[in-house]
């Protein structure tokens, strides 16, 4: 992807415009599909952008016990997570090219996790602890599918670079649906798990035995949880923008159309993927702790099976 | 080479046979059949097309479609709600981990299927000839490791489609009569093991295959 200079500037502000909006917009088009489908009216689409302003406004309330690991998380996590905005082709467009290698990528993810858990834990409430003990249980389960999903598109592209395995040059990789539908599916699944989203953790509720994400980040306020929020609102653009990208790379038409529409294409994919988890959200019911792993499973079984094509395919080859 | 449209139908059909595995919900794994069988009609239907259009060919695709992709599951639902029972919660290893036995499976019957030889056009021997040694693999994974009766009939009916795709896949297409025989044997030992499932119900009120060590008149 070589650009000229105009096009760079016009992909700086269209990246920055969609870096800003687009987590917004996916987070408010969930609420709203979940809303219309318990006939409420639900909150205005940018509702997130309002609460993420008022909480930035408010004081923050620090217990006196806690050190500098708690005060700087809210921080780290943002800072961390726009760096994996840039470096990730969550996007069919990116201005700058950091060099996104699959396992940086993956331990930026684990690096933002591991900092809240340690923030929670530094709180000292009893909350904090269990919650963490949760989230690191669960990440430990879902760490293999995503790096064994994405790794095997790796292999089919001799290359660990998210860069080159998401751009469109590889012509022989463009009759290959089903690897991409299976490490889209297994993508999206695990998206669910990192997110803490319905069949693993309720994200609205705060019922104790219950909560995982928001066990841990219970003793945040004001700016610092306004960061966390972004942080994870930004996962989640980040990690839905990636299914889609593998969606889109499922359909062989698409490989031979301009960035322009490719990038359309792309946006339509993950508005389409947010009204599917808040669909799936309104039907399903959250899974007991015990059947979590059981969940997870079926998330292996993708990229396992993915994992198995990548190999045999070139092995044959 | 990875996935073009046969191999993606062929390896569908795998793919459902693992998820059956994976999933304790009877109608849920019926339903997983019916379109484990729907992916081995259009199998069949691409071979026909590859036969030059050959009717006969076509009209087992049909046949199958019908046959055991729409009656013989709504058979077995009608026998699971004469008996009452969801799920077949008591397997004797966990769902989750009889799933990743029929991957292991899968990757196991594409090392064997390198070692035979292929006689037909290279394209379609080796894809179909895996895909179907691994719903063989799954159908004996669900046969050994469930419980309920049901199940085992939907293992036996895996084993039956893995079967039939090896044939159609390394052969020129059998005789249409001893295929409708096949298929008729079928429907007749699915109907006949429903029965049987309700007779067990019956007389032992239960239908766990575990339990019936004990046989008294």
């Amino acid at each position: 992807m070589n650009y000229g200079a105009a096009d760079t500037v016009v992909a700086w502000i269209v990246s920055l415009f969609s870096g800003f909006l687009l987590p917004i917009l996916l987070i408010g088009t969930i609420r709203k599909v979940k809303a219309r489908l318990q006939n409420r009216v639900g909150p205005p689409i940018f509702q997130a952008l309002f609460d993420l302003v008022k909480l930035f406004r408010k004081k923050q309330t620090v217990s006196s016990t806690v050190s500098w690991i708690f005060k700087w998380n809210g921080a780290i996590n943002l800072s961390v997570m726009l760096l994996l905005a840039l470096s990730v082709p969550w996007l069919c467009y990116k201005p700058v090219s950091l060099g996104a290698d699959l396992f940086f990528v993956l331990y930026l993810l684990a690096l933002s996790r591991f900092s809240t858990v340690l923030a929670a834990m530094d709180a000292g409430s009893a909350f904090g602890a269990f919650g963490a003990s949760r989230e690191v249980t669960i990440s430990t389960l879902v760490e293999p599918a995503l790096v064994l999903a994405l790794a095997s598109i790796g292999i089919l592209t001799q290359s660990s670079d998210l860069d080159a395995i998401f751009s469109f040059s590889n012509a022989a990789l463009s009759n290959t649906s089903g690897i991409w539908l299976l490490v889209g599916t297994a993508v999206i699944l695990a998206g669910l798990v990192e997110l803490s989203r319905m069949p693993v953790d309720d994200p609205t509720t705060h019922l104790e035995l219950t909560m995982v994400h928001e066990a841990m980040i219970l003793e945040c306020s004001g700016p610092n949880l306004a960061m966390l929020e972004c942080s994870q609102l930004l996962r989640m653009a980040i990690l839905f923008g990636l299914s889609a990208q593998c969606f889109l790379h499922s359909i062989p038409c698409v490989w031979t159309m301009t960035i322009v529409s490719q990038g359309i294409i792309h946006v339509i994919l993950m508005f389409v993927i947010a009204s599917c988890v808040a669909t799936f959200e309104s039907v399903a019911v959250k899974l007991q702790w015990r059947k979590v792993p059981e969940f997870i499973a079926y998330c292996l079984t993708m990229s396992l099976i993915a994992g198995l094509i990548a190999v045999g395919g070139s092995l044959v080859k | 080479m990875i996935l073009n449209l046969f191999e993606m139908v062929v390896f569908g059909a795998s793919f459902t046979a693992i998820l059956i595995a994976g999933a304790t919900h009877l109608r849920v794994n019926l339903a997983l059949y019916s379109v484990q069988t729907l992916f081995i009609g259009f199998a069949t239907a691409m071979t026909a097309h590859a036969h030059a259009d050959d009717m006969g060919i076509y009209g087992i695709a049909c046949a199958i479609t019908i046959l055991k992709g729409l009656i013989v599951p709504v058979c077995l639902v009608m026998a699971i709600d004469k008996i009452r029972i969801q799920s077949d919660a008591a397997s004797i290893i966990p769902a989750p981990l009889a799933m990743h036995l029929t991957i292991v499976f899968l990757g196991l019957s594409y090392l064997l299927v390198r070692g035979l030889p292929v006689p037909l056009e290279f394209s379609r021997g080796w894809p179909g000839a895996t895909a179907a040694i691994s719903l063989v693999f799954s159908g004996l994974v669900l046969m050994l490791t469930r419980r309920i009766a049901i199940s085992q009939i939907v293992g036996f009916l895996i084993i039956e489609n893995g079967i039939y795709l090896f044939a159609l896949t390394q052969t020129h297409g059998m005789p249409m009569i001893v295929e409708m025989g096949v298929l008729l044997d079928v429907l007749v030992g699915v109907m006949i093991s429903g029965l049987l499932v309700f007779k067990i119900q019956h007389s032992f009120e239960h239908i766990d295959v575990t339990r019936l060590t004990q046989l008294k008149d």
